[in-house]
């Protein structure tokens, strides 16, 4: 029972946060998602020790792991956009496929060629 | 009763969920998509009980609710992580920076150069990134969230199938580049499968992942007005 209770209020110190940082979006008119502040939101107070890794972990454990049952509502929206997949199919695909790779393949040789450069440092 | 279709609805959201996880758990393949199979089946039983998208939006409005609080909760990770993060910050900075460009400016490209709608071309830009910032992003430029989500899994899936080997054949070894291509290119899908591979690949997907949709929803209100 108390593992109910300390999991429903630590869902409240996460779901505050994240208001806090919807109206701090709000007022400032910042381009920028309520939900990436939030999260470097969160990251500053874990880090200033302002909110202890104790006051949240296992509310965002237990919701990280259910991350993906919160997409599943928002892909059903799909059913009003079939025209534009079987118009588009192809192109978007092609851009898909394309972009994916690059991203995959600049991503890992710019790494690898800093963390090479790192080591060449070091011997 | 339009109170019974929120419990129906939320009931066979529920269901399909706990089915589709228990297949992704039970054979760990990446084809079997939980969102993507989750949703195709919904859309088919409302297709085949006449029942119109407007009537699961409700249900829909209840069930997210929490994903606001839950992706606030990716900031434990990476404050779990914070000494790795430290230890490799110009390779992950340097790297997720590079991915987050490449991502968003040849999505942008190739589609804007196949003709694509501009509604369409929005959501493309924020694919490579998680969901939850994904569609935030698509919402705020003018994109659609629903394509978007449709456009990440897409990613996420050609990323977590392919990405491992294309990385392989392009003669990329280093532990910490294949784990930050693989989170910055295929966000938790790409994550998943890096941490097959090993701790240390999935840690810095994990973080990648989480970096990139920061970097690319900071970048996407000067990039975009610049690309389109």
């Amino acid at each position: 029972m108390s593992n109910k209770i300390r999991l429903i209020s630590q869902i409240a110190l996460l779901a505050a946060i994240y208001w806090g940082s919807n109206r701090l979006v709000f007022f400032t008119g910042l381009p920028i998602p309520g939900n990436v502040v939030g999260v470097l939101l969160l990251f500053g107070l874990l880090c200033f020790g302002v909110i202890k890794l104790e006051y949240i972990q296992d509310a965002a454990d237990f919701l990280l792991k259910h991350l993906v049952f919160f997409f599943i509502p928002v892909a059903v929206d799909l059913m009003n956009w079939g025209p534009v997949f079987y118009k588009y199919g192809l192109e978007l695909a092609l851009a898909i496929v394309t972009s994916t790779f690059l991203t995959f393949f600049f991503t890992g040789y710019a790494t690898q060629l800093l963390q090479r450069g790192k080591n060449r440092c070091r011997n | 009763m339009p109170e019974l279709m929120v419990v129906f609805t939320i009931v066979l959201t529920l269901a399909a969920y706990l089915i589709f996880r228990f297949l992704y758990m039970r054979y760990r393949h990446p084809l079997l998509n939980i969102v993507l199979l989750g949703a195709v089946s919904i859309i088919t039983v409302l297709i085949v009980c006449k029942i119109p998208y407007q009537a699961y939006v409700p249900g829909k409005n209840i069930m997210t609710s929490l994903l606001g609080p839950a992706t606030v909760g990716l900031a434990v990770p990476l404050y779990r992580h914070r000494s790795l993060l430290r230890g490799y910050a110009p390779a992950i900075l340097i790297g997720v920076a590079v991915g987050v460009f490449t991502s968003m400016v040849s999505a942008a490209i190739i589609a804007f150069l196949a003709g694509l709608p501009r509604e369409v071309v929005l959501s493309l830009v924020p694919k490579g990134v998680t969901i939850p910032f994904a569609v935030e992003i698509a919402r705020i430029h003018g994109g659609s969230p629903a394509l978007t989500s449709a456009f990440v899994i897409a990613t996420g899936t050609l990323g977590s199938v392919f990405g491992g080997s294309l990385l392989t054949l392009t003669g990329i070894k280093d532990p910490v580049a294949r784990g930050l291509a693989m989170g910055t290119g295929a966000h938790g899908q790409g994550t998943a499968m890096a941490f097959i591979e090993g701790q240390q690949q999935g840690s810095m997907a994990g973080l990648a992942m989480t970096l990139a949709g920061i970097m690319t929803a900071s970048c996407a209100p000067i990039l975009i007005p610049l690309l389109l």
